[in-house]
């Protein structure tokens, strides 16, 4: 009687701890089932991320930046500078998906317009500070960072045609230098950017 | 009729006359002790608490070891004396081992007849559950891991989506910036606009496109 008891006791037992392994199994072959492997995605179905692809607010920000260039180029051709520069100005205010490389090439394309407006306004403070900043946001260089550099040297050529005009060659002779050192930058930039291109074919 | 106060005599002592109460006649049951019974009484209990206190003379008279080891079987007989653990649990398997009629032989019998000690026996009963129990705590643990361990995040794969659909840097499409151009960023918008434009209208309405409506736009 006792040992049939046992042996009951240990048949019960046994069960028991299989039971609980197969669960496991099971349990174990579902979590596997739920890893990724390496070098495969979650969901080739998965729809693309905002920001990933070119999406709507993507096109507004690029539609608004268009308008905003087409109306300062009407204000440019009836001479109206000050309207001009305040259109190209609302681009650097527009609103871009976070993150889209088109939105930091646009916005230095718009100061280098800018700086030049306001070149052409005698405004060269206010200018190189506009080039300045667009320099200082960039996140990686790019032809319009080249481009921005150039701005900036024809902003050091316009001090130094001031300041010869105000007869003081030696601080002219220093907006040139820095003159070249930017267009040298521009220089720069471009080659390189040429070769990683080519290089990326 | 004597009294302990009357009792002048000295203690009875070792093959004395007096002393050989075992020998001699037996007193009438009602007749008061005599001074020399209650001397002897006196020594004897010394004698028997010395004995249970574990220091037992190393001489004494024939007569005194004989109600000595009379006493003391008294004693156990009473309960007074408590077994020890070990050895009540031979005695009881050894009676047990007589009942179930595998054969006696006293504690130090050979216990491999098939009779299983009480305390080996106790945990042969519990080693079942113990083992279940384990196995159900090591069971759980590793399915609360497999539940709870974060799982790593799908990570968007660039190859579904064609490169032309995508945000993406515009130097490529506008290559260096003469100087001469360099304040033409008008026309450059609308460079950039065109081409992201066919990028989006190929993603939304393409034929291959996600919510594609089948025609074109």
């Amino acid at each position: 009687m006792r040992k049939r008891t046992r042996i009951h006791a240990w048949l019960g037992a046994l069960a028991l701890a299989g039971g609980l392994l197969v669960s496991l199994a099971i349990a174990s072959g579902v979590g596997c089932s739920t890893e990724i492997p390496p070098g495969q995605s979650g969901s080739v179905t998965k729809v693309p991320e905002p920001g990933d692809v070119i999406d709507q607010d993507l096109m507004i920000g690029l539609a608004q930046a268009k308008n905003f260039h087409h109306k300062a180029k009407v204000y440019m051709s009836d001479g109206n500078l000050a309207a001009a520069t305040a259109s190209v100005r609302q681009i650097l205010s527009l609103h871009f998906p976070a993150g889209a490389p088109e939105a930091e090439d646009v916005r230095l394309d718009a100061r280098a317009l800018l700086a030049k407006l306001l070149v052409s306004q005698g405004q060269l403070e206010e200018a190189m500070r506009t080039v300045t900043e667009g320099l200082a946001q960039a996140s990686r260089e790019s032809f319009f960072v080249a481009n921005l550099h150039t701005v900036q040297g024809e902003i050091h050529e316009a001090r130094a045609a001031q300041l010869e005009e105000a007869k003081d060659p030696a601080r002219a002779a220093e907006e040139k230098r820095a003159a070249i050192a930017a267009y040298d930058r521009s220089i720069r930039i471009n080659e390189e950017l040429q070769k990683r291109l080519m290089g990326g074919k | 009729m004597a009294t302990d106060d009357e009792d002048t005599s000295p203690p009875p002592r070792f093959g004395d006359e007096r002393f050989d109460l075992l020998g001699g006649p037996v007193p009438d049951p009602d007749a008061e002790p005599t001074a020399a019974e209650r001397a002897h009484a006196r020594t004897f209990a010394e004698l028997v608490d010395k004995t249970m206190a574990g220091r037992t003379p190393p001489a004494m008279s024939a007569d005194d070891r004989a109600l000595l080891e009379v006493a003391t079987v008294i004693r156990a007989a009473s309960g007074g004396l408590p077994l020890a653990a070990g050895k009540r649990r031979e005695l009881v398997e050894d009676v047990l081992r007589q009942a179930v009629g595998v054969g006696a032989g006293g504690a130090g019998a050979n216990l491999s007849g098939g009779v299983t000690p009480i305390a080996r026996g106790r945990a042969r009963r519990w080693a079942p559950w113990l083992i279940a129990g384990a196995s159900t705590l090591v069971a759980a643990a590793a399915i609360a891991m497999l539940w709870l361990r974060p799982l790593p995040r799908p990570v968007p794969v660039a190859e579904a989506v064609p490169a032309r659909w995508t945000s993406r840097a515009t130097d490529p499409l506008i290559g260096p910036i003469p100087r001469d151009r360099a304040g033409d960023a008008g026309a450059r918008i609308d460079y950039i606009f065109a081409d992201r434009l066919d990028g989006y209208r190929e993603r939304r309405f393409g034929p291959g496109a996600s919510g594609s409506r089948g025609g074109k736009p």
